[in-house]
């Protein structure tokens, strides 16, 4: 794994010139959109006190034509402001991590994978998502990228359908080949605090499957998390003591809310932050450290698991 | 009248609670036994890889004759089919302890190290051994569930009656950890 100091030392000798660069029409773009915030709100204002329609109209429709054409440039002009964010600091620290990863800023993982993980209640029907990443370290492969998986929910009132897209999460999604054959599915979900009596569901339904609660031995691990499985045993195959601790570590540094499944021959992973990742800041200066590092935590999601569980040592019938 | 009609209800209550608890009893019961048999199967599964290992083994390290005898003679003991739970995970303690002193011997015989023969081996018996792990494990929490049951209030009072009676978890051996003492598999 690359160091921070290796990190800070790529900070310093490319990626905060890079972003200085970059602040200039970081500003531009703000002031553009300030800019058009006060035309609008001023035009509105004069709107308000013409009292003759012709006269209001014509204002009104050039007014709005103006702003049209001021958001489209300020869209245009941050796509191109996020498109050398995303080629010249993110890849960078991509690069950093393994020059062999290859990246793609626009790219998210299938909608399909992520459906087939199972890891919640609800199938995507749709899927937004970037920063994606794919890899192999020694005999794991892996995917990685942003997503925001969403479904259609509908509403019929006096026969009119409305149609609402509701979100399922926000945040990373990564998996990964695991290195046992598994048969069923287990899922190892974030720890549920709505224990009204202090009794744990005893089954987790998906897809009209039903998941058994498994109670494991380590403490700890049982406090940050709850197993739903197929298979009690399959489950503790699975979660061997090791990887138990594994987990907890990782919990430790990416927090509460992960989600795993270990379902055909994957391990499936979903890390919930409701706020946009790895995008180019407007409101506050972008060349910051702070930014750059937290990336660098993200991407790191990738050999933390690989590593902390192990993954690569492949010594029982699964090569 | 309505003393008549109290005195049912009470007792319709308290029969249908203690019928559920035998239920109750009976399905915990059950699923020891259960859980026990998932732990036979795995533990016949490694028996059966005794022979190959012995056959791979001897083809290049033919030294390690009573190693192997050792290992062959367990497993016949272990096959006879006249075993209790507890002697039969007795005498696994005992296979997994003879199979470690193999692997040590093993380290001598580079060639027998390198043969696919063996690498595969190797790995269906870690697979193997991963898989009476998990068995064990969940083994003993399906215990600790049935202990727990047979001794909480007012359980206990029907499990007297069913004369059911407390089970010992089993300590998984932990052999991995332990150091092999060759010499006592020669002595044993």
């Amino acid at each position: 794994m690359r160091s921070t100091e290796q990190l800070r030392n790529l900070y310093h000798t490319e990626l905060k010139d890079q972003l200085a660069g970059m602040e200039k029409e970081r500003i531009r773009i703000k002031r553009l959109k300030i800019a058009t915030a006060i035309f609008g709100f001023i035009l509105f204002l004069i709107l308000q006190n013409i009292y003759k329609p012709g006269i209001a109209i014509t204002i009104g429709i050039i007014g709005v034509i103006i702003i049209l054409a001021a958001v489209v440039y300020i869209f245009m002009r941050y796509t191109t402001y996020r498109n050398q964010f995303k080629q010249e600091v993110v890849s960078k620290i991509i690069k950093l991590i393994n020059p062999e990863y290859q990246y793609d800023a626009n790219r998210h993982i299938d909608m399909h994978e992520f459906n087939e993980s199972n890891l919640f209640s609800t199938k995507a029907e749709r899927c937004q998502g970037d920063d994606y990443v794919e890899g192999k370290i020694e005999s794991t492969d892996f995917k990685f990228s942003e997503l925001n998986p969403t479904y259609k929910v509908e509403t019929r009132e006096d026969g009119k359908t409305t149609t609402e897209w509701h979100s399922i999460y926000r945040g990373l999604f990564f998996h990964a080949d695991f290195n046992k054959h598994i048969q069923g599915t287990t899922f190892v979900l974030p720890d549920k605090a709505d224990r009204l009596l202090g009794i744990k569901r005893k089954n987790l339904k998906r897809d009209k499957e039903n998941y058994e609660l498994v109670n494991l031995e380590n403490p700890e691990f049982e406090k940050i998390y709850d197993v739903y499985g197929s298979s009690q045993v399959e489950a503790r195959y699975i979660l061997t003591p090791a990887i138990m601790e594994a987990m907890v570590t990782i919990a430790k540094k990416y927090g509460r809310n992960m989600y795993f499944s270990f379902k055909g021959e994957r391990l499936y992973c979903a890390v919930l932050y409701n706020k946009p990742l790895f995008e180019p800041r407007i409101k506050k200066s972008g060349v910051n450290y702070a930014d750059v590092e937290e990336m660098f935590h993200l991407f790191g999601l990738i050999e933390t698991i690989i590593h902390e569980m192990n993954l690569n040592t492949r010594i029982w019938t699964k090569e | 009248m309505t003393t008549g009609i109290i005195i049912i209800g009470v007792v319709a209550v308290l029969l249908i609670s203690i019928i559920g608890m035998y239920n109750s009893l009976i399905r915990k019961r059950n699923e020891v036994d259960n859980a026990f048999g998932g732990m036979d199967v795995q533990l016949k599964k490694r028996y059966d890889l005794i022979p190959n290992l012995v056959a791979t083994v001897k083809q290049y390290a033919n030294h390690e004759k009573s190693l192997l005898e050792k290992i062959t003679e367990l497993r016949s003991k272990a096959t006879s089919g006249k075993l209790s739970n507890d002697e039969k995970v007795a005498l696994d303690n005992q296979i997994s302890e003879s199979f470690k002193g193999i692997m040590v011997a093993v380290e001598n015989y580079p060639d027998l190290k390198a043969s696919d023969n063996f690498i595969n081996l190797q790995r269906t018996m870690n697979e193997v051994e991963s898989q009476i792990s998990a068995a064990r494990r969940t083994y003993n929490a399906v215990i600790t569930d049935y202990n727990n049951s047979i001794q909480v209030f007012p359980k206990n009072i029907i499990a007297g009656f069913m004369h059911l009676k407390r089970k010992e978890v089993f300590v998984i051996a932990e052999v991995e950890r332990q150091n092999v003492n060759v010499n006592n598999l020669f002595n044993n």
